[in-house]
């Protein structure tokens, strides 16, 4: 069976300060549907790394046959006690979910789909432990599928402990009328380092909500995200890092494009206790408005109680730079290639840092799809 | 009589609103290399911009023509693909944009508008290999971002080097030799001298005299506040090395004519 969601919660949402710039209201009127069908054709779309794990979900249903468990790899429903330290208002509920532990030679992907002519809703979870030493890298792709206002709300809990690395990017894909409201809840020990990589490529309302807790001494978390969207979408990237203990590093860079009406909200809550000394943390959003229409909000939120810290945070919102265009015109590249190839740099740095190839690639693929002109960039560097 | 490669009639340009050039000609014609001199804030890099296309220049007065065609007409990239190449005085750097990439766009983009094929990828290193040589650029800075992370001196020379690339009819060097030592300032002026040809022709701008010295020019032209005031061939630039520009102040003259 598909999830039940109970959706006047949505309602009131934007009432509270922390959803201020992010309305949802549209969903407490839209009546979700049961749709069980496997969506086989849609899923061999996005079964993009064919010799790695794949673990698949459609409308919130594990699908067996589509997917490729490994040794470690778990179906169950999620655990929810790093997710409960939260003040996420993202509902949660039973549903079918997938447990990971253990040292991962390849990046494992998860694929949440949700499609049907009728709109679907579904929650979805992934929980990882990384035990001591250990080292996991999981991909997550959220897609919604059809024109109609399907709601994905996936929350995925990391334990990461003493000295174990955890890296995982989440892409949201597909449709731009589903409304994608997520969560990442990642708690830390002693020398642990997670990444995570958050790319909005979809939607017309994305909420990515990070919260992590870096219980431990001399953690690395490295939070990015990157965004390209368009007429009438909204992203809400929404971290709140937490550094409970000394010698913590933290690093949140977002950086995105928005053409047209689209809007991007930033809010990156830094929270430093009294013990938490030689925390290092910095926070960064660049945003690049292609319109007049588009805006972008920033809003860095530092709250330090110990005094040997160091917390930057510093947000950009500006145009496409006039030198950088001037310079590559003058070199006899046509304004409009100039600018999609300025856009694509831009955005490219973010995807670089994937480490997974195939991922990446594919992603680029999207990418260039989306982007007009993006036929250029493929001739020139594919 | 040959069509002048550049004819630059009554020149003002102005940015901001505040007046720089303030009535300029000048006339390049094919095979010539023009020096221009003048103290800083004399206009140098604004003539330059206004030539390449830059937009926040405004002309508010006066012509150019490029081999007899309307260049203000023209949007930047079009006139690079008509022939004109500016070496910036500090060319930018492009975070994310491989020099690689966007050399082949350029090349690409210039050959197709001049109606030749597109280089393939093996013709295209070929070309690289060949014109890199020539100003003694390591190709591995290729890989790197547009400018980024190159010293000074491997910014000018990669300047010279898309010069060679793009293959222009009028180049404007504009202070490529500042900050140079001589040997690079040597390999440059090199690059340069091997591009030179009856048919191209380059307006060479420098602060300094000891660029001529290795590119030789066959006239030099002296700019103060936005106006050629002296034109000469280039023992002119002797006179000014020695005696600096304040002897080509309009007032105050103290050459003693
Ligand atoms: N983009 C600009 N905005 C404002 N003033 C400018 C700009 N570019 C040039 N200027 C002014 O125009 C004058 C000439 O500058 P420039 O052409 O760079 O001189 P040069 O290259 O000879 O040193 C200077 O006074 C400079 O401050
Ligand atoms: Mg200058």
């Amino acid at each position: 069976m598909s999830c039940t969601v109970d959706n006047s919660i949505f309602e009131k949402l934007h009432k509270n300060e922390s959803w201020l710039y992010t309305n949802v209201s549209a969903l407490s009127t839209i009546t979700f549907q049961d749709n069980e069908d496997a969506h086989a054709e849609f899923v061999e779309l996005y079964d993009i790394s064919k010799n790695s794990p794949f673990v698949v979900f459609v409308n919130g249903i594990f699908q067996e046959n589509a997917s490729r468990l490994s040794g470690s790899i778990t179906i169950n429903t999620g655990s929810g006690e790093v997710a409960k330290r939260s003040d996420s208002q993202i509902p949660r509920g039973a549903c079918d979910g997938v447990h990971i532990t253990g040292t991962q030679q390849k990046t494992i992907h998860v694929l949440q789909i949700v499609a049907g002519e009728a709109p679907v809703a579904c929650y979805g979870s992934v929980f990882i432990h990384a035990n001591e030493g250990e080292s996991i890298s999981v991909a997550e792709t959220n897609v919604g599928i059809g024109n109609c206002d399907h709601l994905l709300m996936p929350c995925t809990e990391v334990i990461a402990e003493k000295n174990s690395s955890v890296t995982i990017v989440r892409a949201i894909r597909g449709s731009k009328k589903a409304y994608h409201l997520s969560s990442l809840h990642v708690e830390q020990h002693e020398s642990s380092k997670v990444q995570t990589h958050t790319l909005t490529l979809a939607g017309k309302r994305t909420r990515n909500e990070v919260y992590a807790y870096l219980d431990g001494k001399d953690c690395e978390s490295n939070f990015d995200g990157m965004y390209m969207l368009g007429q009438d979408q909204l992203v809400d990237n929404h971290l709140r890092v937490e550094h409970n203990m000394p010698g913590g590093n933290s690093r949140e860079f977002y950086k995105g494009i928005l053409d047209k009406n689209a809007k991007s909200v930033f809010t990156g809550r830094i929270y430093v206790k009294e013990d938490a000394q030689q925390t290092d943390a910095k926070q960064t959003n660049q945003n690049i408005l292609l319109t007049d229409d588009a805006e972008a909000f920033a809003r860095p939120q530092l709250e330090i109680y110990a005094d040997d810290v160091a917390c930057t945070h510093g947000a950009t919102t500006g145009e496409i730079d006039d030198e950088a265009m001037l310079y590559l015109q003058t070199r006899g590249i046509p304004a409009d290639a100039a600018k999609t190839l300025l856009i694509y740099a831009f955005l490219n740095e973010s995807l670089d840092e994937l480490t997974d190839d195939e991922f990446r690639s594919n992603l680029v693929e999207e990418l260039l799809s989306n982007l007009p002109g993006g036929e250029f960039i493929r001739e020139l560097y594919l | 009589m040959t069509t002048p490669l550049l004819e630059i009639k009554n020149l003002h340009a102005s940015v901001e609103d505040t007046e720089i050039l303030k009535g300029l000609n000048l006339t390049v014609l094919p095979g010539e290399v023009h020096s221009i001199m003048g103290p800083n804030g004399s206009g140098k890099s604004t003539l330059s911009s206004v030539i390449a296309g830059h937009e926040a220049y405004e002309v508010t007065e006066g012509s150019i023509l490029f081999n007899g065609i309307d260049l203000l007409e023209l949007e930047a990239d079009q006139r690079a693909c008509a022939g004109v190449f500016l070496a910036f005085q500090y060319p930018i750097e492009i975070p994310g944009v491989s020099t690689k990439f966007f050399l082949k766009a350029a090349v690409n983009a210039i050959r197709k508008y001049r109606g030749q094929d597109e280089l393939d990828a093996m013709d295209f290193l070929d070309l690289v290999e060949e014109k890199a040589k020539s100003v003694n650029l390591n190709t591995d800075l290729l890989d790197r971002n547009v400018n980024q992370g190159f010293s000074g001196g491997e910014k000018k020379r990669a300047e010279i080097f898309q010069m060679a690339m793009l293959n222009p009819m009028l180049g404007i060097l504009d202070e490529t030799d500042s900050g140079l030592d001589i040997d690079a300032l040597k390999i440059v002026a090199e690059g340069v001298n091997k591009l030179r040809s009856p048919e191209r022709g380059f307006v060479v701008i420098t602060h300094y005299q000891r660029l001529l010295d290795y590119i030789v020019p066959d006239y030099v032209h002296v700019l103060m506040d936005g106006k050629i005031v002296k034109s000469g061939d280039k023992s002119l630039a002797l006179v000014l090395e020695e005696k600096g520009y304040a002897a080509f102040e309009p007032s105050g003259c103290s050459c003693g004519c």
